[in-house]
């Protein structure tokens, strides 16, 4: 895959399981390509705005990008979803910054350019966001929806640009460290089999909150917005967004060294944030595909490999469906009554395929992630 | 015995003299003669013959942490005087021309960065220093490293891969802004949180900015083992050998720790 860099040094999981499944995903890697393009040109308007508005950014900043653009999938008609990550000081001055970005975010030309739309209507990006609330409130009154989705999108769905990013790699640590601390159950026995417990549960608890949140307020934007982008919404819900989900539950198997097959994993609290911070900072499908060469290196089976082509065949389909502009447009015009429009049903396929390999990924008889997800990610 | 002590400019800034005068009769047994600003190195080399160090079995200097590309040459000049067993510790910015500092080999020892400096900071910045001076050593900086990332997963990852490179530490606690203070029970904390991974023989140099520095010498000793007694409590180690002060007394307590 000539998009994708090569595993290795700087290279991506992602090639290096295409290259032991010997499959080629044209569409994966026609998104990879073209995300390295936006964040490039977006890197550099903000850079260049920045300096011609005055303003010299420190590591007290960094400009995140979220959804499609964070996750290495951008196609035509993917949001523009930023947000401008503060940690610091309290200081009047970073609102000028995020002006700034805004401005230069708004020019009619990069979305011409890059296909990119403005963030959606619900107002969770393209502004300020305060390292504060977002390590801090963790359950309770205060952990608004926006609070939970800007917390937990910064662990699996974000990707700095720009040339400062420490503030984004603190507050990542330090929402990790929140999770791992008050976990008390956390690296200890069990009473029952003396099994150390290597999941994180309040993490894995927040993720699955997370999902259940996102799959509500799908039909609260079905409600609030009229239909208007149905099918659209539906088939992400069931791909994209799910696929979050999984690779934000596969982080948290991933800390058992039984999973992730690594000998160094010790059982102290810095080599867990260390492990998940690593783990972290892939893309989710990269999580997805790193855990199945793992396996595949580790103990082949006809089971792993099928599963594995069959999930990324799905995906591969999915972002070629929403890079069509005009299937793209077909199914964002759908209500629900369109049920039986032939792209929707083409796209539903695609989401039942790709669905089937997630349970057969984290449920299958064969998966090394079965027990897991019984004991731990179901009750 | 634990080598530990103070770096000069944190005991009197821009006064070697004074600082090295103020930890006699102390029980510091590790020193940084510190050159912070480019104008305290030429006197600073020019002092060295004369320095009375007999105290010290540890003796490192700290290079200037700012100076342009065409003073790199006279600095380069200045520290080969410095002798072949103490270390000299470098801020990677401050390096111009890597190739011209390879000849010091295990000499120079990098220090990782706090987060006002654009690299230097992690383990892949420090990679790339040590790629270009692969003999270098490491001047590990315990509240650098914790300025730059409270949770210490960074200063985990610099001790996972560089640990046998340290040829001393730097202890301080540091504020957001970067400036330097007595330790607190938080940093403490943090430290200890790693101190199982620290080469237990690598000397301890506290850079706590010395908050006496206008009061006589009594209180300002006081204050140097008490700090020298949190450090090596932060970094789980031992106490310090009692030293005599001038009426031959002890001066260091073996009672808790305050907060």
């Amino acid at each position: 895959m000539s998009g994708i860099p090569w595993a290795g040094q700087g290279g991506s999981p992602l090639a290096e399981l295409g290259q032991i499944l010997g499959r080629r995903w044209a569409h994966l890697e026609e998104a990879w390509e073209t995300t390295l393009r936006a964040n490039h040109l977006l890197s550099k308007i903000i850079e260049d705005k920045l300096i011609a508005s005055g303003i010299d950014p420190n590591s007290d900043t960094s400009v995140i990008m979220h959804g499609s653009l964070a996750r290495h999938e951008c196609t035509q008609g993917s949001d523009l979803d930023w947000t401008l990550l503060v940690d610091s000081q309290a200081d009047a001055k970073d609102q000028k910054t995020c002006l700034a970005i805004k401005s230069a975010l708004s020019d009619e030309s990069i979305f011409k350019e890059l296909g990119l739309k403005q963030p959606g209507p619900e107002g969770a990006f393209g502004g300020v966001e305060f390292s504060q609330p977002i390590v801090h409130f963790i359950g309770g009154e205060e952990d608004s929806n926006s609070n939970t989705t800007r917390r937990v999108l910064l662990l699996l769905e974000a990707q700095p640009i720009g040339i400062r990013r420490e503030a984004f790699d603190r507050v990542r640590k330090g929402i990790l460290r929140r999770y791992i601390d008050e976990d008390r159950g956390l690296l200890r026995k069990s009473l029952a089999d003396e099994n150390v417990r290597w999941v994180p549960l309040f993490l894995l608890n927040d993720f699955a909150r997370y999902w259940r949140t996102m799959a509500v307020d799908f039909a609260y934007k079905q409600f609030n917005r009229g239909n208007q982008g149905y099918a659209l919404r539906n088939i992400k819900l069931g791909v994209s967004r799910k696929l979050l989900f999984a690779s934000g539950l596969l982080a948290c198997f991933w800390c058992d060294p039984e999973i992730s097959k690594d000998k160094n994993q010790e059982a102290s609290k810095l080599s867990l944030l260390n492990c998940l911070d690593t783990f972290l900072s892939l893309t989710p499908l990269e999580r997805l595909a790193l855990f199945i060469s793992v396996q595949i290196k580790t103990a082949d089976s006809e089971f792993i490999r099928k599963t594995a082509a069959d999930l990324f065949g799905a995906y591969d389909e999915f972002l070629g469906l929403l890079n069509d502009p005009e299937r793209r447009k077909h199914l964002n015009e759908l209500t629900p009554d369109d049920d039986t429009d032939a792209v929707f049903q083409e796209a539903r396929i695609i989401r039942r395929s790709f669905g089937l390999a997630i349970q057969e990924m984290f449920l299958g008889e064969g998966s090394p992630l079965r027990q897991h997800s019984i004991e731990k990610g179901v009750f | 015995m634990a080598l530990i002590g103070f770096s000069t400019g944190a005991l009197k800034l821009g006064d070697f003299q004074e600082a090295l005068r103020l930890m006699r009769c102390s029980s510091m047994t590790a020193v940084e003669l510190s050159a912070l600003r480019l104008p305290e190195l030429p006197v600073l080399i020019d002092a060295l013959p004369k320095l009375n160090l007999r105290q010290f079995s540890y003796v490192s200097v700290h290079s200037p942490s700012r100076f342009s590309a065409e003073s790199e040459d006279g600095v380069i000049d200045l520290l080969r005087k410095v002798p072949n067993d103490w270390p000299i510790i470098v801020h990677p910015d401050t390096i111009h021309d890597p190739d011209k500092w390879a000849g010091f080999g295990s000499q120079l020892a990098i220090e990782n960065m706090d987060r006002r400096k654009p690299d230097g900071r992690s383990a892949q910045e420090l990679s790339r220093w040590f790629d270009q001076l692969p003999d270098a050593r490491l001047c590990f900086d315990l509240a650098h490293a914790h300025q730059c990332d409270r949770t210490m997963t960074e200063a985990f990852r610099i001790l996972l891969k560089f640990k046998d490179r340290i040829c001393q530490l730097h202890i301080s606690e540091l504020d957001s802004a970067g400036h330097h203070f007595p330790l607190s029970y938080g940093s403490m904390q943090a430290f200890s949180e790693i101190a199982s991974l620290i080469p237990s023989d690598s000397p301890a140099i506290i850079e706590s900015l010395n908050p006496q520095q206008n009061a006589s010498e009594d209180p300002q000793r006081a204050w140097m083992e008490r700090e020298a007694r949190r450090a090596t409590t932060a970094i789980g180690r031992g106490g310090l050998q009692p030293a005599p002060n001038s009426s031959g007394q002890t001066t260091i307590s073996t009672g808790p720790v305050p907060a």
